[in-house]
C-alpha cells in the first residue's frame, strides 16, 4: 500500500499558499510558486498506479491559465485607467457619455499600463493554479469523504457534480471530433451541447440510482473503513505552506 | 426469494403499461435470465425487483413485490441495500469512488458497518473475484473486465442474498464475459446467491440459466425453463436456431447438447464450400503504422490493405488498440509513425463533401452524430451536406426500418432505430469506407440481423469496404470475410473469418463449435453444407 497524505493536507497548503500570494502579489514569486506546483505534482504522479481523471487538471488549468493572461492584458489594454509613462502605441478613444468619467474604452497605451495589466493576469493565474494542484494531488472524491454528511441531497449533488466533471471534458472533446469525422463543421458547440447535454444527465442520473441502491443516505451514521490519520508528513506540508506567508512577506514586498 | 404477485407498471406520460399483471416467483439459489427486445421492460423488470422503479424513476405501481418477505413498495431501495445487490448496464456510470478499495467499502460504510467488519469482508470480495492485486488501482485505468468485477464484487461485499445484474457482458471481449459469468455461476452453486440477469448475447448466457423470463414485444411474459422457452421464441441464439433448422426433436442450450443430439450429421466427411467472391482494388493502405500514448505503445508498426467490396472485423481484447486503428484510418488524429492512405489520400487531409464520400465513421456511441431535434430533420440536413435530393436519406432509412416515425425525437428511438437512422445518414452518401466501432453494443437479435443484412449487400452489391471493430464473435461469423486479430498493438492474426475463428476455441462461434470438425461458422452455413453433402439439393 503507497503512502498517501492526509486528504486535508494538500488543500489547506493550498489555502495557505494562495494567501501568500495574494498578501505579496509579485511576478516572481507568482512564477515560482507555479513552477514548484508543477514539479510537485509531476514528481507525484509519474510511476502512480491510482491515478484519477483528476491527476491532470493542473496541466488542464496551466492551458486556463494562459488564455486568462492573455484576455486580462487584451482588456488591460483595451479598457481601464489611463496610467502615466512611457506610450508604446495609440489606440482610437471611443466616445462615452458624460456620466461614465473615469473609465475610458482605448487610448494611450504605455509600458506602465501593460505590465500591470499582465501582472493582474498572471496573479489570477497564479491562484487557479494553486487549486488546480490540490486536486490533482488529492481528488475532490476523497476530500468529501472527509466531510461530515449533514444534507443527503447536498452530498449526492457533489459526488455527482465530481464524477461527472472531469468526464463532461472527455465527453465533449469525443462528440465535436466524431461530428468533424462526419464533416459536420461550423455548428461549433451547439451541436455538441444537445448529446453532451444527453449523456451527462443520463449518467448522473445512473449515478444516482446506483448510489440509492447501495444505502447512500439510509443510515443517519457512516462508519469509515480506513480512518486517515495526520502523519508528520502531512504536518511538515502545512506547516511549510503555512510559514511561506511571513518569509514571502519579508521577501517580496 | 423473490414474488411478483399481479404487478403492473405504467411510467408517467405514457400510454401503454410495461407490465401487466405480471405474476412469477423467482426460488432461492436460481439463476434467471430475462429476455426481450429492446424497449420491452428488461430494464423496467430488474430495477423493479430493488424499487429502483418507481421509487428512483417514477411511475405508477400496482400489484405487491416481495422479496425475502420484505414488500418494495414499502421500503427504499436503500432499505434494501443489504439484500439485494444491482449492477447497471454501464458499471462506470455507478462508480462512486476513485480506487478499487473504497468502492468495494462505499456501500457498507454508508449503512454503518463496523470497521473490522468491513476489513473482513473486503478482503474476502477482493481473493473471491481475483481483484487483490488490483486494490489502490484508480477504476478508471482499469479494463472493461476488471470494472465490471469490481461493481460486481460491490455488490456482492453488502452479502446480498440477491444479485441484478442489467447486461453485464455486453462491453466485454468473450474471454472477460466468460470470466465474469462463470464467477456468477460459482456464486450461485457455492452461497445459493439468486442471481437475475438479462443479457441479450443468449449464446453467451444461455448455459447459466435456470430459468428464463421472457417479454415479448405486447408486453406478456412467460416464465419457464430454458427449453421451453426457446421452442419457440424469436429471441434465441444460434445453436437453438440451429436445432430448429435441423429438425432436431427437443432445442438443446448448450454446445455439449446440441452435439450429442447431431452426431448422425457430422458421420461424412464435410465439403469446405465456403462461398468466394471476388475483391476490388485496394482502398485502405496503412505502413508501419504506429501510435503512442504518453509511454503506452497502442499502435506497433502495423500494416495492413483493404479492399473495397471486403468486410474485415477487427477483434481483440478492450484496450488492444482496434480503436486507434479505426482513428488513425478516419483521420482523428495525424499518425505518429508509418502512413495511412485511404484511396491515395492520407485521411487527416480530407475535408467536406470529399470526407463524406470517402469516410463513413459511426463511433461507439452513434447518438453523438445526432444533433437534430427529429428524424425528419435529421435526414433533411443529411441531404443539404451531401447534396442529394431532397428526401433521399429518408427514403434510404424507410428501406432499413419501415415503422420509424419521423417526428420522433432520436433520443427517442430503440437501439435498434437509432443505428438505423445514422446508417441511413452515413451510408446514403455512398462513403467508399465505411467504419464502425463496436455496432452490436445494446443491440437485440432483430436488430443485429437488420445490420448484417444492410452491411452485406452495402459491402458486396455496391462493391464498397467495410470495417468493423467488435467483440461479438456471432457477427463476425455472419458478415465478415476477413478478421484481422489485434492483441498490445500487434496483428497476431489476419486471414479469412474462417481460419481465424476456428484456430481459437474461445473465439469460435456456436456453430462451429457443435459442428467441429466440420468448417461452418453459422446456422446457413452448416445447412448449405451438410445439404451439399448428402447430396440433396440446398435449401436455398
Amino acid at each position: 500500500m503507497k503512502r498517501t497524505f492526509h486528504p486535508l493536507t494538500w488543500w489547506s497548503g493550498a489555502i495557505a499558499i494562495s494567501i501568500a500570494v495574494s498578501l505579496t502579489h509579485h511576478t516572481a514569486f507568482n512564477l515560482a510558486v507555479v513552477g514548484g506546483m508543477c514539479f510537485i505534482v509531476y514528481r507525484a504522479n509519474r510511476n502512480a498506479t491510482d491515478l484519477t481523471p483528476w491527476s491532470g487538471g493542473l496541466w488542464f488549468a496551466l492551458k486556463i491559465a494562459v488564455i486568462i493572461i492573455v484576455i486580462r492584458t487584451m482588456i488591460g489594454i483595451a479598457i481601464g485607467v489611463p496610467i502615466p509613462g512611457n506610450t508604446l502605441f495609440e489606440l482610437p478613444i471611443a466616445n462615452l457619455p458624460d456620466w461614465m468619467a473615469g473609465i475610458r474604452i482605448g487610448g494611450a497605451i504605455t509600458a506602465e499600463r501593460l505590465t500591470f495589466a499582465f501582472e493582474e493576469g498572471i496573479q489570477i493565474a497564479t491562484l487557479i493554479c494553486i487549486f488546480a494542484a490540490a486536486t490533482s494531488l488529492t481528488s475532490p472524491h476523497r476530500l468529501l469523504r472527509q466531510m461530515p454528511i449533514f444534507i443527503y441531497e447536498f452530498g449526492v449533488a457533489l459526488v455527482i457534480a465530481t464524477s461527472v466533471l472531469p468526464q463532461l471534458v472527455s465527453s465533449a472533446t469525443r462528440i465535436k471530433s466524431a461530428q468533424r469525422m462526419r464533416g459536420i463543421q461550423r455548428r461549433g458547440w451547439a451541436g455538441v451541447a444537445l448529446p453532451l447535454l444527453e449523456e451527462s444527465l443520463a449518467r448522473s442520473l445512473d449515478l444516482a440510482a446506483a448510489m440509492d441502491a447501495r444505502g447512500y443516505g439510509y443510515s443517519r451514521h457512516r462508519s469509515r473503513y480506513r480512518r486517515e490519520k495526520i502523519l508528520p508528513r502531512d504536518l511538515s506540508v502545512i506547516v511549510s505552506s503555512l510559514a511561506l506567508i511571513p518569509i514571502s512577506m519579508m521577501v517580496f514586498a | 426469494m423473490i414474488t411478483f404477485n399481479s404487478v403492473s407498471l405504467i411510467y408517467p406520460h405514457s400510454l401503454h403499461t410495461v407490465f401487466e399483471d405480471l405474476s412469477f416467483t423467482i426460488d432461492e439459489g436460481e439463476m434467471v435470465l430475462v429476455i426481450g427486445a429492446t424497449g420491452s421492460g428488461k430494464s423496467s423488470l430488474l430495477r423493479l425487483i430493488n424499487g429502483l422503479v418507481p421509487h428512483h424513476t417514477g411511475g405508477i405501481l400496482a400489484g405487491d413485490i416481495s422479496v425475502d418477505g420484505i414488500s418494495t413498495s414499502l421500503t427504499k431501495p436503500g432499505g434494501l441495500a443489504h439484500l439485494i445487490g444491482i449492477v447497471g448496464q454501464n458499471p462506470i456510470h455507478g462508480f462512486v469512488t476513485d480506487t478499487v478499495e473504497e468502492e468495494l467499502v462505499f456501500g457498507m460504510e454508508a449503512l454503518n458497518f463496523a470497521p473490522d467488519v468491513m476489513r473482513k469482508r473486503v478482503e474476502e470480495i477482493l481473493d473471491l473475484l481475483s481483484l487483490a492485486h488490483l486494490r489502490a488501482r484508480s477504476i478508471s485505468t482499469l479494463s472493461g473486465g476488471e470494472q465490471q468485477r469490481v461493481a460486481i464484487g460491490s455488490a456482492l461485499v453488502m452479502h446480498p442474498k440477491v444479485l441484478v445484474l442489467d447486461e453485464p457482458t455486453s462491453a466485454l471481449d468473450p474471454i472477460a464475459a466468460e470470466e465474469v459469468l462463470s464467477i456468477l455461476h460459482r456464486l450461485v452453486h457455492d452461497l445459493g446467491l439468486t442471481v437475475v440477469i438479462s443479457e441479450h448475447r443468449l449464446e453467451r448466457v444461455i448455459g447459466f440459466a435456470d430459468r428464463i423470463i421472457a417479454i415479448s414485444a405486447d408486453g406478456k411474459t412467460e416464465i419457464d425453463i430454458p427449453e421451453e422457452i426457446l421452442k419457440k421464441s424469436p429471441i434465441a441464439p444460434p445453436i437453438v436456431h440451429l436445432a430448429r433448422a435441423l429438425n432436431l426433436d427437443s432445442v438443446g442450450t448448450s454446445v455439449r447438447e446440441v452435439r450429442r443430439m447431431t452426431t448422425h450429421l457430422r458421420d461424412f466427411t464435410p465439403l469446405v464450400s465456403q462461398p468466394r467472391h471476388t475483391y476490388g482494388e485496394t482502398v485502405v493502405t496503412i505502413n508501419k503504422l504506429s501510435h503512442f500514448y504518453g509511454e503506452k505503445v497502442a499502435l506497433r508498426e502495423v500494416s495492413l490493405e483493404f479492399k473495397s467490396g471486403e468486410i474485415t472485423a477487427v477483434m481483440g481484447r478492450n484496450g488492444a488498440g482496434k480503436s486507434t486503428l479505426f482513428k488513425s484510418i478516419v483521420g482523428f488524429h495525424k499518425s505518429i509513425g508509418g502512413q495511412i492512405t485511404v484511396l491515395g489520400t492520407d485521411p487527416t487531409e480530407l475535408h467536406g463533401h470529399n470526407r463524406l464520400a470517402t469516410i463513413g465513421y459511426i463511433p461507439q456511441e452513434p447518438s453523438d452524430l445526432l444533433i437534430h431535434p427529429s428524424v425528419a430533420k435529421e435526414c433533411a440536413a443529411s441531404d443539404r451536406d451531401n447534396g442529394l435530393e431532397d428526401g433521399s436519406t429518408f427514403a434510404f432509412l424507410i428501406r432499413l426500418t419501415p415503422t420509424i416515425n419521423p417526428d420522433a425525437h432520436p433520443r427517442d428511438l430503440s437501439e435498434g432505430q437509432r443505428l438505423s437512422l445514422v446508417l441511413a445518414l452515413i451510408l446514403c452518401s455512398g462513403p467508399n469506407v465505411l467504419i464502425m466501432d463496436e455496432p452490436t453494443r445494446g443491440l437485440d437479435y432483430k436488430a443485429k440481423s437488420l445490420l448484417v443484412d444492410t452491411l452485406i449487400s452495402y459491402s458486396r452489391n455496391l462493391g464498397k469496404c467495410v470495417l468493423i471493430a467488435t467483440h461479438d464473435v456471432e457477427l463476425v461469423a455472419e458478415v465478415a470475410d476477413r478478421v484481422v486479430f489485434l492483441a498490445d498493438g500487434d496483428v497476431v492474426a489476419d486471414g479469412s473469418t474462417l481460419d481465424v475463428l476456428l484456430s481459437s476455441p474461445a473465439f469460435a462461434p456456436q456453430v462451429a463449435k457443435v459442428m467441429s470438425p466440420a468448417p461452418w461458422l453459422t446456422v446457413k452455413d452448416a445447412l448449405r453444407g451438410i445439404a451439399a453433402a448428402t447430396g440433396k439439393d440446398s435449401q436455398e
